[in-house]
């Protein structure tokens, strides 16, 4: 019984990881187009990648634009997400409709859209555009990482912090930011991933200027299969698994003492305090439970 | 007159349609200990938070030491607050989150540190100070948060069902514990609870909420013995409540509707013919014969036929007919021994049992 349930696992992982084992080889080959197997094996490709201009103005260009997305997404954001959450007023249904509405509309509709207005602007072909069209695009996933992370969060947190002494703003710096910090980082990764990716809009309103990597990856695969792709793909998947495994493997590090701990064995050093005998002896207070 | 330290007048609620509190007014002196007790949703935890400032009050107003606090903002009304879940900072140590307080009056660390490090002393938990709270107890979490509202040596310390969630050895411990703490510090505390046995073992006074309003204000002794209204009567310990009406107040003389005729120790306030509510606690009722000291004579008995008996180990409880209506009565110790279902008793009481609740 319980061997299918595994073996569909297994299956499923092998199929979701299947593209890798060809683009991960592809990219260390010496083919002169995308071609598998490879016919030999050399760095060729990743030196490049990171020397020839045209794939570094692009990746440069990507950079700046997520990076911008994302902090101009996590200042509309979170105070629409505060004001939605946690107030009533007039108009706050359709708000909450209005933040989460670019989820449901295709993105060759929106880039259609963006082409003119921005155009109207003067916008398109400049960072700022596509951060604009990009931001439009982040928010709703980001408003809605967050609002999930702030119904959650307990308001006691902060009328204590405030009984305490703490001015509303401080409440916010020393308490709702650190408590909610895990939804914050979420919500910006999502809104820095999703700029990242776009590829649809991009390729409308980003031009020669702002000409970001998944468009330039989209000219060069339509032109000339160029390995270089396969460099960049292995690169991005490398990246993102070290931003996903990385807080696994930082909480696995760090609960260890206290597993140690609970086991009865002595504690880590560091988890010792020079005042604090022994963490893990038992106390009258321990004994309470 | 000197003005008392606390003073809760006229306080009302309204969400929309709601009335949450229907006029709380309530005196604290300094350094008292008083109980909120009231069933849930009776506006306790409305009050408390009026009294903090995170809520504002349809109308009424709160004083401390005569002075308004309408205008002053929560951060600075200089009052500790421990709540029910707790409510310790998760990315603070133990120490950090006793620390937070002085950190925002601006204390240089050194000293803030000292002063916290007394108060984990005070709680207890000496060398808990780098703990995480997720990693300690509900009791040790509830310290911590005691500690965290004190060390800042508040004006009032106001705690809102503070033991709900701890088990019953536990909350015994802690009862004692924050009387202990309390009582060291000289803090004026208002302590919220639905629990009337955590009333009466820690207050000084206990005010018994009903719907949004304080049907009582007294020492646990005062609402026990003399309750002002019915709801008050069986939300404290066990009661009898006989309705009846006033036959002669003069000679305190009431004719209750299912034991007859009752004699009451003294004079009733109420004219002939008012509609009159008797208490009568199940632990003043003797069995007759056994009762050292109560005048066998009618009026104050009855004869009950048993059909309930609980035994509690220290006390048995019984349950019988009587005129149409159960009557509980408590026996100690070995006195209920050989009673059993379908006994009939002979059963009187002392006239000094009997309490007359006005009608209102
Ligand atoms: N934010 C609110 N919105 C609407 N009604 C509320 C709110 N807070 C409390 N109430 C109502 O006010 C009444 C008193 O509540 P509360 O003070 O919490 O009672 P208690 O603490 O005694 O259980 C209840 O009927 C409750 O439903
Ligand atoms: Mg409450």
């Amino acid at each position: 019984m319980k061997l299918l349930p595994k073996l569909l696992g297994v299956l499923v992982a092998a199929f979701i990881a299947a593209p890798l084992f060809i683009v991960v080889p592809m990219s260390f080959s010496t083919a002169p187009s995308l071609e598998f197997p490879p016919p030999g094996y050399w760095l060729g490709y990743y030196a490049a990648y990171f020397t020839d201009e045209r794939w570094t103005q692009p990746t440069i260009n990507s950079l700046i634009i997520a990076f911008g997305t994302m902090a101009l997404t996590m200042l509309l954001v979170t105070p629409a997400t505060f004001a939605v959450v946690r107030h009533r007023f007039f108009g706050r249904g359709l708000a909450n409709l209005m933040l989460t509405m670019p989820m449901a509309m295709p993105h060759i509709v929106l880039a259609i859209g963006y082409y003119s207005y921005l155009g109207d602007l003067r916008l398109t072909q400049t960072h700022l555009g596509v951060i604009i069209a990009h931001t439009a695009l982040s928010v709703p996933v980001a408003f809605l990482i967050l609002s999930a992370n702030l119904k959650g969060f307990d308001r006691n947190l902060e009328r204590a912090a405030m009984s305490l002494g703490a001015t509303p703003l401080r409440t916010f710096w020393h308490v709702t930011l650190p408590v909610l910090r895990p939804g914050f980082a979420i919500s910006a990764l999502f809104a820095f991933i999703q700029s990242f990716d776009e590829t649809v809009v991009a390729i409308f309103i980003s031009g020669r200027e702002s000409e970001t990597l998944p468009r330039k990856m989209f000219e060069s695969i339509r032109m000339q299969a160029d390995p270089v792709i396969s460099v960049v793909s292995t690169l991005l998947f490398a990246a993102v698994a070290l931003v996903i495994l990385a807080p696994v493997v930082w909480k696995a590090v760090r609960k260890r003492p206290n597993r140690d701990c609970a086991r009865g064995g002595t504690p880590a050093a560091k988890d010792a305090a020079p005042q604090d005998v022994n963490p893990c002896a038992p106390s009258r207070v321990q004994l309470e439970a | 007159m000197r003005d008392p330290y606390l003073q809760v007048s006229g306080l009302t609620k309204s969400y929309g349609s709601v009335q949450a509190l229907g006029g709380v007014s309530l005196d604290v002196e300094k350094g008292e200990f008083v109980t909120f007790l009231g069933p849930s949703g009776s506006g306790k935890t409305t009050t408390l938070m009026i009294i903090a400032g995170f809520e504002n009050a349809t109308s009424g107003s709160v004083r401390v030491g005569g002075r308004s606090l309408s205008n002053i903002p929560p951060h600075a009304r200089n009052i500790g607050i421990v709540f029910q879940n707790y409510a310790l900072f998760p990315h603070k140590t133990a120490l950090q989150n006793i620390m937070f307080p002085l950190d925002m009056r601006g204390v240089p660390a050194a000293e803030a540190e000292r002063k916290a490090r007394a108060m984990l002393d005070l709680v207890g938990l000496s060398g808990y100070g780098d703990r995480w709270p997720k990693d300690m107890s509900g009791g040790q979490q509830q310290r911590i948060a005691l500690a965290r509202a004190l060390v800042f040596e508040p004006s009032l310390l106001l705690l809102d069902e503070p033991l709900g969630a701890l088990d019953k050895n536990l909350r015994e411990q802690m009862q004692i514990e924050i009387k202990r703490i309390q009582k060291s510090l000289g803090v004026t505390t208002i302590f919220v609870t639905h629990d009337q046995s955590e009333a009466m073992t820690m207050s000084d006074r206990i005010a018994v909420f009903e719907k949004g309003r304080i049907d009582q204000i007294g020492t646990p002794q005062e609402v026990y013995r003399t309750p002002s209204t019915p709801f008050v009567a069986r939300f404290i310990g066990d009661s009898n409540l006989l309705p009846g009406t006033v036959l002669d107040p003069d000679q305190g003389l009431v004719r209750t509707e299912h034991l007859g005729l009752m004699r009451l120790p003294s004079r009733l306030a109420a004219a002939a013919g008012a509609p009159v509510t008797l208490m009568l606690r199940p632990e003043s009722i003797h069995l007759a014969g056994l009762a050292a000291g109560v005048s066998e004579d009618a009026p104050n008995r009855a004869d009950i036929s048993v059909h309930t008996v609980v035994p509690y180990g220290d006390s048995t409880l019984l349950i019988g007919r009587a005129g149409g209506a159960d009557l509980r009565i408590r026996l100690r110790g070995p006195e209920a021994d050989g009673i059993g279902s379908g006994a009939a008793l002979s059963v009187l009481w002392p006239a000094s049992a009997i309490h007359a609740i006005p009608a209102v």
